[in-house]
């Protein structure tokens, strides 16, 4: 753990003579990549961070949203990358409690926790099948443990995760408005560390972090304790009501380093503390060790001496360590005393924020040759091809992940997983539903069309349910960014994230970037994360039994847009190809359709259109509600298409709505009334799901058949091999 | 051949948290009058039968397979493996 030679000279030149080795410790910890986002900084600017629902305040880990009658919701997304790619069950486990902890410091109790995970090949890698099978467990015992439930997510496969894992996770809170902590801090003012023991464990995790997993030591694993913080919830919560907090941060990466000056450089105050005074696990422990330890499950807060004894009682009563570590002065340094010693004396702006780089970027050469399309193999036997697709690991329902978390604790989980997005009842009679969703095999042919894809994705998801979109959470991971090549791609992402953002005015109320994901066979291919979170006033779509001879009417056009998708590199492997592009017109066209029509309460169930392609996205239909549907490809509205193309393109902003024949007449009308393009492409009958196009069938499955392989297949996998 | 037991203990490493272990002691242990107890550790064991031509060989065999199998995480967990001759 060290600073280079640059900023060596740097930290000496601001202060003025030689660092000592417990302030080069800290200030290691602060400069890292993960810290400081020294290379992303400057860039992340220009997404749009204002909006009429957004409450900012200083020091807030999370973002905040106005959802009306006095109540918020808070959201945060961090990841867990490195160390759930050395101890998956751990490292993951960590994850949660590191977001939540994000949500509670805002003063707002965490109502949701969502994950996104990617792991390599899991059908011939059994590595990849120990961490995925071990990330989970991880997820599923933290979350439950702490009440929280788990409702969403999603889970990819690809080989540039070989050897290596994204665990993303994200958060939401609510709460009332009048109850958010308006961080602030006086003179005199106590610094009080609360929650679990300081230890060796997770010494140097930003770092590691900021690191390429090839060249570190592996030594920076934490041990969760679920249990710790739940009653750190409950005692934080307690201690908000009775008025205790002054302002409040989770300690993460970078540990006390990272806490003490970046909430002293937020309130603009210094803050003078004792590390004789922190709780730890083992005697013995060097200065340097305590103020870079990152032991999980820790809280630092600010109240003040009237308040403290209160405080105390609360942390007593849920049997929490609090220990008062130091006061708040009025000089802006981070002072770090051994009893009377004088181990660190630094200005808080200096550790706080390391110089930001303006790192060169250049277009990867493998874009110019990579949109072109190779001639497919002729399909034998589209049935039989239909099946193994719909078994594939990224295909196949993710009901052995969702069906191990607890997702009704708390009972506002009113629309389930397993849907388009989950929905979650708010104490003022809203709904609030809210996706995450990713897609680095689109990303990796066009990393700024891949990335508003996404965007455009999650967005669909909830407006399936009824939800407009209100706000975005995004997480930015990617390779080296010293490769100019990788910070091309990750400028290309941002730049789309933006222009969607601006246009649909949505916006971004927090997010994250982690670099240096590479794996021993290089760098993995850009995934940007988004997170949508959309607001419903009255009620949520919620699905119905489809029953037969409801129609399937889909709205959008489906282009030649088969690059990344599941088919080319599943059932072709073949990487490459047009990547899909959001015509933000028409997206914005059939988003607001949809959401009326939704609103008119037409319709029995709003299903996106997406991974696998409309053939994927009926089946889904089918197979959830176990019924057949006879499909008419020719009816699919859009350019003049072949058959791969019209089942398999995963062309964004189209949607599949079932409803009775009885609401058809009233659909039509509004439909072409708003100029959307759309067609009935379809009925639901019988136990087979067809599909034909020109009376000529190209696939016939049985609906019990493909429902027991979709549903089946994962865990098989996973528990099997 | 002869057959040995071999046992092996999976324990976290010294200095890395063991939240099962405390919670006995502190939850249980000392909630009671056993203040004498200082520490707790918990710790997993996996007791294998198995027939090889000598002590050596035995453990060195145990030993490759929690390797291979990730039987436990070299990241995190201590292992260790005694033998007894049946």
């Amino acid at each position: 753990m060290s600073l280079d030679p640059q900023e060596l000279e740097d930290l000496t030149s601001k202060i003025g003579r030689k660092p000592s080795s417990t302030e080069l410790q800290i200030v290691a910890a602060e400069w890292s990549e993960h810290c400081s986002y020294k290379s992303s900084k400057k860039h992340l600017k220009i997404l749009p961070m204002d909006g009429p629902l957004v409450i900012s305040e200083k020091g807030y880990d999370s973002g905040v949203l106005d959802v009306g009658d006095g109540y918020v919701v808070t959201a945060h997304i961090e990841s867990h990358n490195h160390p759930s790619a050395v101890e998956p069950y751990g490292g993951a486990a960590t994850g949660v409690g590191g977001v939540v902890r994000d949500i509670l410091s805002a003063g707002t109790r965490p109502i949701a926790i969502f994950d996104g995970l990617r792991f390599g090949d899991i059908e011939k890698d059994r590595h990849a099948r120990w961490l995925f099978k071990n990330a989970v467990s991880g997820i599923a015992d933290y979350g439950n443990c702490l009440g929280i439930p788990t409702i969403g997510g999603e889970v990819e496969f690809d080989k540039c995760y070989t050897n290596y894992a994204l665990v993303d996770v994200a958060s939401v809170g609510f709460g009332k408005k009048e109850n958010l902590v308006k961080n602030h801090a006086n003179k005199g003012d106590l610094v009080v560390l609360l929650g679990g023991f300081t230890g060796r464990d997770g010494i140097g995790g930003s770092q590691f972090a900021s690191d390429s997993l090839e060249s570190e030591d592996r030594s920076a694993v934490q041990i969760p304790d679920p249990f710790i913080e739940k009653l750190i919830i409950e005692a934080i919560l307690e201690a908000r009501n009775q008025n205790l907090i002054n302002a409040m941060k989770d300690l993460g990466g970078g540990g006390l380093s990272c806490a003490v000056s970046e909430t002293a450089d937020a309130l603009s105050i210094g803050i003078e503390m004792d590390v004789d005074k922190v709780h730890t696990r083992e005697s013995g422990m060097h200065p340097d060790e305590i103020m870079v330890s990152e032991s999980q499950e820790r809280m630092l807060l600010i109240t003040n001496k009237t308040k403290l004894k209160k405080l105390q009682e609360i942390c007593k009563k849920f049997r929490i360590t609090c220990s008062v570590i130091g006061y708040v002065t009025s000089d802006s340094m981070m002072h770090v005393k051994k009893g009377k010693k004088t181990l660190a004396n630094l200005p808080t702006d200096v550790v706080a924020n390391a110089n930001l780089l303006d790192r060169p970027s250049k277009k990867p050469a493998y874009l110019e040759t990579i949109q072109k399309e190779k001639k497919l193999k002729p399909i034998p036997d589209y049935s039989k091809m239909m099946m193994k697709f719909l078994s594939s690991p990224n295909i196949a329902s993710k009901i052995w992940v969702y069906g191990q978390y607890d997702h009704e604790v708390g009972i506002r989980t009113v629309v389930k997983p397993g849907n388009d997005a989950s929905v979650l009842r708010l104490d003022n009679g809203k709904f609030l539903s809210v996706k995450i969703d990713g897609n680095p095999k689109q990303c990796y042919i066009n990393p700024r069309e891949g990335a508003i894809g996404c965007f455009e994705e999650a967005c669909r998801n909830v407006v399936c349910t009824g939800a407009k979109p209100i706000g975005m959470l995004d997480h930015l991971q990617f390779g080296n960014p010293e490769n100019p090549e990788i910070f091309w791609t990750f400028l290309e992402s941002l730049q789309g994230l933006t222009d969607f953002a601006k246009f649909f005015k949505i916006p971004c109320v927090g997010g994250k970037v982690s670099l240096y994901n590479e794996t021993p066979s290089g760098p993995i291919k850009p995934t940007p994360l988004v997170g949508v979170l959309g607001l419903i006033d009255e009620k949520p779509q919620m699905p119905q039994q489809i029953m037969n001879d409801d129609i399937l009417v889909i709205i959008g056009n489906t282009k030649d847009e088969m690059g990344g998708s599941e088919y080319f590199e599943y059932i072709h492997k073949f990487i490459g190809g047009k990547c899909p592009v959001v015509d933000f017109a028409e997206s914005k066209k059939n988003m607001n359709a949809v959401l009326s029509i939704i609103q008119k309460g037409l319709l029995k169930n709003v299903h996106d259109c997406s991974k696998g392609g409309l053939a994927v996205a009926i089946s889904e239909l089918c197979m959830i509600n176990d019924i057949g549907c006879d499909v008419l490809l020719e009816k699919v509205p859009g350019e003049e298409l072949d058959v791969d193309h019209v089942l398999f393109s995963e062309t964004h902003s189209r949607y599949l709505l079932v409803l009775k024949q009885d609401n058809l007449k009233k659909l039509n009308a509004f439909l072409k009334k708003n100029k959307v393009s759309f067609n009935q492409i379809g009925k639901f009958d019988g136990r087979q799901i067809r599909f034909n196009k020109n009376s000529k069938n190209i696939i016939d499955l049985r609906v019990d058949k493909a429902q027991k392989t979709w549903i089946n297949s994962l865990r098989e996998l996973v528990v099997h091999g | 051949m002869a057959t040995y037991d071999v046992h092996v203990i999976i324990e976290n490493k010294p200095g890395i948290s063991d939240p099962e272990g405390e919670t006995i002691l502190n939850d249980l242990v000392l909630k009671g009058t056993h203040s004498t107890v200082s520490k707790i550790k918990t710790a997993k064991m996996l007791k294998f039968t198995i027939k090889e031509k000598d002590k050596k060989t035995a453990q060195n065999k145990i030993c490759e397979i929690c390797d291979e199998l990730r039987i436990y995480n070299p990241m995190v967990s201590k292992v260790s493996i005694s033998v007894i001759e049946n």
